[in-house]
């Protein structure tokens, strides 16, 4: 066993634990946080089949922006733990109808029946390259130029998560003040200051 | 490649070790540990702490956050295409015009719309 | 040096397997890297109480010194150090207690190990690994979770706030500081910081901060504003949350964060020197009129410069300490968000039509 088999086997273990540590906290914010290490392991086994850019990318949105979002959500938010084990009977059915489609699945694809895809001898083992390969120049050069067109719909797809999040969670206050910087440089002293001028009154 | 990856692995175990070892050598060994009803309770500028601290908040914060998302995964794209500019020339420039073009619409409609205000 | 060590020396090194040789080789670079780095974040705290000092005309910390000599207080960092190490590190009863005290652990861990791929000088990286710019924004992201729970983990009012406000700070000047990055990037074709630094080899007029000049500063001002340094520390704010996420933090688990913040700064001040100033570069390289001199060794790269630069901007964020108030929250947001995201996207896309014109500066 070499030291990168060792890793692997580290890390997927480490995955492991961590996925099991999401489902298993009653507490939602260390099933977040377990979910943050889970991230963690699955960027160093990208890394691992040298998927370097996907790997660091994993954690710079994953563990740096989504996992964010979580915990934002799941900390403030009061989540009665009493009521979600009430229902948990009511969903067990259907959790375990997905569990087990899921694992037919997985089987289906990894396991003795199934069609054999790990047959073909370039996924046996992952390619090594050498210490100045740059797996995100590679990337590069197909991703805008040879695959132009999932890249555009991409952007779409960001477009409409903008405008959806803005219209679900946009919510403006009637009486908030608001200050515009532009309009408070462009105040003139005449718009505010009336110099009045007026005869001095005579004492009574 | 992985080669070099040993390095920052070793790195990031030792930079956890530092943090784990210093707290738990300074703060459990060397340090006393006297703890008292007046001294544990959180600091509230001399209140009794009168309701769980942990409330709810504006959901302005989860909208910031979402868009922090948006943004973050437009750099992820932004990065491969900085580095490979000079392979790719016109089209590939064409090719992230049309894709932050596509976003900057959506920077201006969160900007017409208020959501980047805060009261 | 080999032929000057003893022979038993030798054999007990070849007596190794050479995996264990190559870690321990790494484990003693690392040791040659964060002890000065702890070393600098101590007396960086002293510099920046006899900076603050001058400039507010007192005198600063000058009591404590060494072996009965005052040595202008040079002692102070360590005392400071020991003082923490004996007091006790208090746990609110309301605490989630195994968050609470891995919070500081998490802040700690990634300020130091984004020093993995920082170069040095020529060829002087512990990790010369490829991808090295985006490593370091992966790490400064995670940097935001020591902050967010220590602050639920507390289950004190003001960590609470402090948290949130962070949070979403650190959220939005990251994004200007990742598009900043990717006009770095366009500019040298390489994530490399290594490759970065040498992209900018050619004299005073080559380094990045002239053609990038609007991204220097928005990376710069983005880099206070990551570290919750003032004018931006409202996280800490303490005329109004007292001290912000740490409220409730003391003796070793306070000087965690405290350590972990100075890092940070120093970090970003490494980082902006590399990507802007040339790290290693010298300023006078190119100067032909220094030739045959005594003063030509100005023009050869060296660590000296490198440190030079980073010390600058060091002194950077003290003095923007001493000289700016504190900004309101919903100014640090607009500037975040209305002033620093309109300010890169223009500059990229200017960035790529010079690129592709091969206009001025910009052309490769």
């Amino acid at each position: 066993m070499t030291f990168i088999d060792l890793n692997f086997y580290f890390f997927s273990a480490l995955l492991l634990a961590a996925a099991l540590g999401v489902i298993a906290s009653k507490n939602p914010v260390h099933s977040a946080l377990w979910l943050v290490l889970s991230f963690f392991s699955c960027a160093a086994l990208w890394l691992l089949l040298e998927a370097e850019f996907l790997g660091i990318v994993l954690v710079l949105v994953y563990v740096g922006a989504v996992m964010v979002l979580f915990l934002f959500v799941v900390m403030m938010l009061d989540i009665n733990i009493e009521e979600m084990r009430k229902g948990f009977v009511r969903y067990l059915p259907i959790g375990a109808l997905v569990a087990l489609i899921l694992a037919a699945q997985m089987i289906w694809v990894v396991g003795p029946i199934g069609p054999d895809i790990l047959d073909d001898e370039s996924l046996k083992q992952a390619v090594r390259h050498g210490a100045d390969y740059s797996n995100t120049k590679e990337l590069g050069r197909v991703l805008y130029t040879e695959y132009v067109l999932p890249f555009e719909i991409a952007s779409i797809i960001l477009l409409v998560a903008i405008v959806a999040a803005i219209s679900l969670t946009l919510r403006r206050r009637k009486n908030t003040k608001y200050q515009t910087p532009s309009k408070q440089i462009q105040v003139k002293r005449d718009d505010r200051l009336r110099i009045v001028k007026m005869d001095a009154e005579a004492k009574e | 490649m992985l080669e070099n990856y040993l390095p920052v692995l070793i790195f990031m175990a030792v930079g956890l070790i530092v943090g784990f070892v210093l707290l738990t050598m300074g703060g459990f060994m060397l340090a006393p540990h006297k703890p008292d009803e007046a001294k544990n309770s959180p600091f509230e500028c001399g209140f009794e702490a009168f309701e769980d601290s942990r409330m709810k908040f504006d959901v302005r914060y989860y909208l910031v956050a979402i868009l922090f998302i948006i943004f973050d995964l437009e750099i992820a794209f932004l990065v491969p295409w900085a580095i490979v500019l000079e392979d790719i020339g016109l089209f590939g420039v064409l090719s992230m015009g049309i894709f932050l073009g596509v976003l900057v619409i959506g920077f201006i409609y969160e900007w017409k719309k208020g959501a980047l205000e805060w009261e | 040096m080999i032929e000057y060590t003893p022979d038993f020396l030798i054999n007990f090194w070849n007596w190794f397997p050479v995996d264990a040789q190559t870690v321990a080789i790494i484990l003693g670079k690392i040791v040659l890297i964060l002890l000065p780095l702890i070393l600098s974040v101590a007396y960086v705290t002293y510099a920046e109480r006899k900076v603050i000092g001058a400039m507010q005309v007192r005198i600063g910390p000058n009591r404590v010194g060494f072996f009965g000599f005052r040595l202008w207080g040079l002692g102070q960092p360590i005392a400071d150090t020991v003082k923490l190490m004996f007091k006790e590190v208090i746990i609110p009863t309301q605490a989630n207690k195994y968050l609470f005290l891995i919070a500081p652990i998490l802040s700690i861990g990634p300020a130091l190990a984004a020093w993995a791929v920082i170069p040095f000088d020529r060829g002087m990286a512990l990790a010369n690994v490829d991808a090295g710019l985006l490593y370091v924004l992966a790490l400064t992201s995670i940097a935001v979770y020591g902050v967010i729970i220590a602050g639920w983990a507390s289950n004190s009012k003001y960590a609470i706030l402090s948290a949130l406000r962070s949070g979403a700070q650190i959220v939005a000047y990251e994004i200007a500081m990742g598009f900043a990055l990717v006009g770095v990037l366009m500019a040298s074709g390489s994530l490399n910081l290594s490759a970065i630094v040498e992209g900018q080899a050619g004299g005073m007029s080559s380094w990045y901060f002239i053609p990038l000049f609007p991204l220097f500063l928005v990376y710069f001002i983005s880099g206070v504003a990551e570290t919750n340094r003032a004018p931006f520390d409202v996280a800490e704010g303490e005329s109004e949350i007292v001290a912000g996420f740490h409220v409730e933090y003391s003796g070793m688990a306070f000087a965690l964060f405290f350590l972990a913040e100075y890092a940070n700064i120093i970090l970003i001040s490494a980082l902006t020197a590399l990507m802007f100033l040339g790290g290693w570069l010298s300023p006078f390289e190119g100067f032909t009129f220094l030739e045959g001199t005594m003063f030509e060794f100005l023009r050869e790269t060296s660590l000296i410069w490198f440190l030079g630069k980073t010390s600058f901007f060091i002194f950077c964020f003290l003095w923007f300490r001493a000289t700016f108030p504190r900004y309101r929250y919903d100014q640090i947001m607009r500037l975040g968000w209305k002033v620093f995201i309109p300010i890169t996207i223009i500059w990229i896309f200017v960035e790529a039509v010079m690129m592709l014109a091969k206009v001025g500066p910009w052309a490769v």
